[in-house]
């Protein structure tokens, strides 16, 4: 597989730094799954990590539990794990997964709860050749397409692509006349969206 | 001058009597430790990295702001984890030093993220686990440390102080702007300068 749009290296920095708001650091972690080349960048950045906690001024631990004694700790149960759905990345399998809903002829979204995120996440899924809604927002809007393809003024983005996109941009992608295309959207801000889709996809983008 | 000999942690420990005046110079290798503990639950190697990585990990904490009482339960924490990870711990991933930044990262969002029952950690964790890169991208975690050291130590003191806030917790760049006083525009082209910076420099010594 190879991509041709990958998260800018401020984005992958903070994903790396654990800074992101949950929403966008899962829409974030799909695109890493799919693609060894960001997770070699993503490497390299915990590496930035190592090498500040080596040169970090140590700070004396406060006169509390010696290290035998907290080697020493009982060990909680962990926590059980669903498996995802074939198919879907793995990344995913920390979260629940609403229906698929349709919210058009061809199209369908599906919640993903993420707790605690900022950004509302929800997969997409539409029908070979169907405009997507055109829409504009206030906030970020970060897609990984998981399967298929859609295309706008920025070019191409097929599976593992991952698109950045914030308030600056208007668009309105055409998704692959073949393959279809399944995606996965971080968005925060609120979102305007226009003609008769938008219309339909408005209550349910803001949920 | 003193002379200096250089002996590993178990020639160290098999040294037997030292002669006075020599000063040894101990290579702490976090690496033989964290497979004693892996291979024998061996608690004098644990308190040996605990004393050394758990005082780092709470400078690193309180340096980018965080409270004494959080940056102390990170760092038991982080060691904890260190204890019970122990055998999942692979050098050809990552040296320590970078496997327990991440540790005390994941802990990190999972103290601080509590009430809102994140489960970021668990995407790194899974992320940590994907299969590995193409082999010309095969390099044992002490190479690639060592690399993304040398490329550091090229970034100007302004760029090093930037990407060293920016991967602090708590830091946004509207953050990182306040602290060294300068517009968020300047710190935004400063960390993206540094990172290009740093790529290129990763490139080269590929």
């Amino acid at each position: 597989m190879s991509m041709l749009h990958r998260p800018s290296d401020e984005t992958l920095a903070a994903f790396a730094a654990g800074q992101l708001d949950e929403g966008l650091a899962v829409v974030v972690a799909c695109h890493i799954e799919a693609d060894q080349e960001s997770r070699g960048r993503l490497r390299e950045l915990q590496a930035v990590q190592g090498a500040l906690l080596d040169a970090a001024e140590p700070v004396a631990m406060a006169s509390g539990p010696s290290p035998a004694a907290i080697a020493a700790r009982p060990e909680a149960a962990s926590l059980a794990t669903v498996p995802t759905p074939e198919g879907m990345p793995k990344v995913l399998r920390p979260y629940g997964l609403g229906p698929w809903r349709p919210i058009g002829i061809r199209i369908a979204m599906r919640r993903v709860e993420v707790p605690g995120a900022d950004a509302r996440v929800f997969m997409l899924r539409a029908g070979p050749g169907i405009s997507l809604p055109h829409h504009k927002h206030t906030g970020f809007e970060w897609t990984t397409i998981l399967a298929g393809a859609y295309e706008h003024e920025y070019g191409r983005y097929a599976a593992g692509d991952f698109d950045e996109a914030d308030a600056e941009h208007d668009h309105t992608p055409r998704v692959d006349p073949v393959e279809g295309c399944t995606c996965i959207v971080a968005m925060t801000g609120s979102v305007q969206l226009q003609g008769w889709l938008g219309r339909l996809l408005q209550p349910l983008v803001r949920f | 001058m003193v002379p200096a000999l250089a002996l590993t942690v178990d020639g160290m420990r098999n040294a037997g009597a030292v002669a006075q005046g020599v000063r040894f110079i101990v290579l702490f290798d976090p690496n033989s430790l964290i497979a004693a503990i892996a291979r024998s639950g061996d608690r004098a190697a644990f308190a040996e990295l605990f004393d050394h990585f758990a005082p780092r990990v709470k400078g690193l904490l309180m340096r980018g702001g965080a409270p004494a009482e959080l940056a102390e339960e990170v760092a038991q924490e982080t060691l904890l984890a260190v204890w019970r990870k122990a055998a999942l711990f692979d050098p050809a991933k990552a040296s320590a030093s970078t496997w327990i930044a991440t540790i005390a990262r994941n802990l990190r969002i999972d103290i601080a993220r509590r009430e809102t029952r994140s489960r970021l950690s668990q995407v790194y964790e899974i992320l940590d686990e994907e299969a590995p890169e193409q082999p010309d991208a095969m390099l044992s975690g002490a190479e690639r440390d060592a690399r993304v050291r040398a490329a550091m130590s090229h970034l100007s003191s302004d760029q090093y102080r930037v990407v060293e806030l920016a991967f602090i917790e708590g830091f946004s760049h509207q953050d990182v702007a306040d602290r060294l006083a300068i517009p968020l525009g300047t710190v935004k082209s400063r960390l993206r300068l540094a990172l290009s910076h740093l790529r290129g420099r990763l490139e080269d010594l590929r």
